[in-house]
């Protein structure tokens, strides 16, 4: 189970502060299917960077199958990094733009010293994840800039699912995709479910898709102030406010620019 | 009646290292005055060219061919005063993530009143129009004048653009993906905004990936695969029953129905088939798909598919 | 951009081959020639002692070129480091080394420049001296690019891919944060070997930097414009050009050089 308890993060000091996420406790089991709603500048990302262990809270804690994460980051033990997974809203920011696609989807091999020192196998690794998430064999030749949103998105897929993590937090996975394309993506997330018990927490504004796909949907806004996890997937999708109408919003919120 | 906007045979292709890419091929589509017409497809699929095209808002390196008619007038062959007055005053573009269309570092006040200005207003005139059209869209204009875009949530912003586009009075309104980090609620108030509130009736075109956004907006639909337009009809009828089997498998595609994806990539714009594009993708293929390109033939009341199924009938 | 390269290219080798190639001893001194315009013997003309003018200038090309390269080389390993610093530590650090850095580039080169290679001359020569003059005149802009550069990818989602992938801090700067941060300072560095030259060729000029007998094309512009009341035109003509078509030349290559550097600048370029 990864959890957050309590957690919660500001931006900015003074007159500018946000409070981005604030008091949120969250579950996401292994295997589950979890939804996460909520209005755009309700502290969705951050949420999302905290619990993938990039980013830590000011308050509150993480913990990964019960171990307490200490630090986040760079610091983090790798093997609890590898655990947990997330996919970006736009695969072009999410890409280093000077790595073809290949290179990319193997890149945290690379950075952890797994990957396979011969360039044959090395191909070989990358075409089987290739054919996996649907891009052909030419593609992942290709420079980032030179595939589509939806062909990059499916690499950057195959990149977090590389790692084998138990984890995958998608935040806006396909909202800038075509149907088909979030389909495809959701397909293979399926696929990687039932192989190794992959807990999955969606992240999107689409309550639609939330409620066809995921088990339980819960709202950001119901999570702050120390309230529990409520499954909220049979209430109707009514306007909420979210933590945009309770903060001071005299800055850009750093991590939630599209 | 006389269409407002006539699309015919529009044809692009942008010049590059790697080949042209062909962007669209042979678009036609006509708009009625106070139509709604909605301009659906993935990314890349000469949708936004098609919007971009309109404008003339294209970069040097294009090859253009056919013909666009606004109430007669062919903007593709507007001397560039003209074309400068046709923008903003005949015809208005409301662009993708309005955030990033607005100045940053300017207070709102100024950039609307530019715009204004720009559509020939005076600024009186201009300041008074803002005011009326801000109002009906539910801001006040001494509110958002003294601000910075980023002081102002992501549906104001949409509809700051909106005003923007609407000060002018144009003809027709082109909103280019006006989903964009919007949530679905903030949506379906904003996206029609334009041709509700248009004193004159304007029409609006609006292009975008979102199928469930479309289906709320209702109107006429025009749906693009590869650079050509595979399907046009009601939008009603597309969603009851697609005449071009790309739309069937694509509303498969949506959760709340299968959720099946289709099979495979589109195909290369710089390497078009020179048959039927999305053939190799097609559960219904027969011989005669893959030896010529289709071309749009009448599917059913008012529809028209680029399918050869559809020939026999 | 070939012209560029192929020039400048005839310009080092030429420079570095001035030992081999010149045709007259630099220093010989030749009282039955002195001030000679140009002519066949003396492709350049002879300056008022007589030495050939030619000689002295590919000699004076490949001290200029050598201590320029240098010159901008400390300056930008001075301003990366600067930069860097800022960059990675942010906060207080980064507001502190800023503010020093904001005060740095404050300085009038050239003034704060003669200070230094007037106060470092005797204990480093005057070819060191004027080398640590500009590489600490010249280095506040680069820790401000490699600064904002930095500053601009950490934010980016990829490095947190990266990171969320195992990379360790190391591997971050190796494979992330330097590739990104050379065509800026490849950039930088090469725009500031032009700068260099000009600079060196001015201390030398002043009679600051190297020793009057010694050939730097800021010498000879020297011994040039004593002469021109002379008659002796070719003497700073010639230093001058060649000063010129170095700072052109490699002022063109970096134009290109950028545009080659990063694949996706390289593609907004075509389409």
């Amino acid at each position: 189970m990864l959890s957050a308890d309590a957690v919660t993060k500001t931006f900015g000091s003074g007159a500018g502060r946000v409070i981005a996420v604030e008091h949120v406790t969250l579950q996401l089991r292994a295997g589950a299917r979890l939804g996460l709603v909520g209005p755009s500048g309700s502290g969705k990302s951050t949420l999302a960077q905290i619990m993938a262990l990039l980013l830590a809270p000011d308050d509150g804690v993480v913990s990964v199958d019960g171990t307490r994460v200490a630090v986040c980051g760079v610091r983090c033990d790798r093997e609890l990094r590898h655990r947990v997974q997330l996919v970006w809203q736009s695969p072009r920011m999410a890409v280093d733009p000077r790595l073809r696609v290949g290179d990319a989807i193997v890149e945290p091999l690379a950075a952890s010293g797994l990957l396979p020192a011969g360039r044959a196998e090395r191909r070989a690794l990358i075409a089987v994840w290739a054919a996996r998430v649907g891009l052909t064999h030419d593609l992942v030749e290709r420079f980032p800039h030179e595939v589509s949103e939806g062909q990059l998105q499916r690499a950057c897929l195959a990149r977090a699912l590389i790692v084998n993590p138990r984890y995958l937090i998608c935040d806006e996975l396909s909202s800038m995709l075509d149907v088909s394309t979030q389909a495809a993506l959701l397909e293979v997330i399926a696929a990687a479910q039932d192989e190794r018990e992959l807990g999955v927490m969606l992240i999107t504004h689409d309550r639609t898709l939330a409620s066809a796909w995921c088990e339980q949907t819960v709202d950001i806004s119901d999570l702050t102030a120390g309230r529990d996890l409520e499954d909220v997937s049979d209430t109707p999708a009514t306007a909420r406010s979210g933590a945009l109408g309770r903060q001071v919003c005299s800055r850009p919120q750093r991590s939630m620019q599209p | 009646m006389t269409a407002l906007l006539d699309v015919d045979e529009l044809s692009v292709g942008f010049r590059t290292r790697a080949g042209t890419v062909q962007a669209l091929s042979r678009a036609s589509v006509t708009v009625a005055p106070g139509e709604l017409l909605l301009v659906v497809g993935e990314s890349g699929s000469g949708k936004t060219v098609l919007a971009h095209s309109l404008l003339r808002l294209l970069p040097r390196n294009v090859d253009v061919s056919g013909s666009i008619r606004l109430g007669g007038e062919d903007v593709l062959a507007l001397k560039p005063d003209a074309l400068r007055r046709m923008r903003g005053r005949r015809m208005a573009l409301i662009p993708q993530s309005p955030a990033s269309s607005l100045n940053p570092v300017r207070k709102l006040g100024g950039q609307l009143l530019e715009a204004a200005q720009a559509r020939g207003l005076t600024e009186r005139d201009a300041r008074r129009r803002l005011r009326e059209l801000l109002a009906e869209l539910g801001l006040d204009l001494d509110f958002i004048s003294g601000r910075y875009v980023h002081q102002l949530s992501g549906g104001m912003q949409q509809r700051i653009v909106n005003a923007m586009a609407l000060v002018g009075d144009p003809d027709i309104v082109i909103a280019d993906e006006p989903t964009s980090g919007l949530d679905s609620d903030l949506v379906d108030t904003t996206a029609t905004q334009p041709r509700e509130i248009s004193a004159r009736g304007a029409s609006l075109l609006v292009i975008t990936h979102d199928l469930r956004l479309a289906q709320r907006l209702g109107g006429h639909l025009a749906l693009l695969y590869a650079s050509r337009i595979v399907e046009v009809g009601p939008t009603a009828a597309f969603f009851k029953a697609p005449a071009h089997p790309y739309g069937r498998e694509l509303l498969r595609a949506l959760p709340e129905r299968e959720g099946k994806s289709i099979p495979g990539l589109s195909p290369e714009l710089t390497a078009l088939p020179d048959h039927c594009a999305f053939a190799d993708r097609c559960p219904d293929r027969f011989d005669r798909c893959t030896e010529a390109v289709p071309d749009l033939y009448p599917a059913a009341d008012g529809v028209l598919a680029r399918c050869f199924a559809h020939v026999e009938r | 951009m070939r012209v560029a390269a192929g020039v400048l290219g005839l310009l080092v080798v030429a420079a570095l081959l001035a030992n081999v190639i010149a045709p007259l001893d630099d220093t010989a001194v030749d009282l039955d020639r002195v001030l000679n315009g140009p002519s066949a013997a003396h492709l350049m003309g002879t300056d008022e002692v007589g030495r050939d003018l030619a000689t002295r200038v590919l000699h004076g090309m490949r001290v200029s070129l050598t201590i320029a390269v240098l010159a901008a080389l400390a300056a930008v390993a001075f301003g990366t480091l600067v930069g860097a610093v800022a960059g990675t530590m942010g906060g207080r650090v980064d507001t502190v080394v800023m503010r020093f850095t904001d005060v740095a580039a404050s300085q009038n080169h050239l003034l704060f420049g003669i200070l230094l290679v007037v106060l470092f001359r005797p204990a480093l020569g005057g070819a060191g001296a004027v080398m640590l003059a500009i590489g600490l005149t010249h280095w506040p802009s680069l820790a401000r690019i490699v600064r904002g550069e930095l500053m601009s990818v950490r934010e980016r989602p990829f490095i947190s891919a990266s990171v969320g992938g195992g990379a360790s801090r190391w591997r971050l700067a190796r494979r992330h944060y330097l590739p990104h941060l050379m065509p800026a300072v490849g950039l930088a560095f090469v725009l500031t070997v032009p700068h260099a030259i000009f600079h060196e060729s001015a201390y030398s000029f002043l009679g600051l930097g190297l020793p009057a007998h010694q050939a730097s094309l800021g010498n000879i512009l020297n011994d040039g414009q004593r002469s021109l009341l002379a008659g002796g035109w070719w003497i700073a003509l010639f230093p001058g050009l060649a000063i010129l078509v170095a700072a052109m030349t490699i002022g063109t290559l970096a134009e290109y050089w950028r545009e080659h550097l990063h694949p996706r600048w390289r593609s907004e370029l075509e389409l």
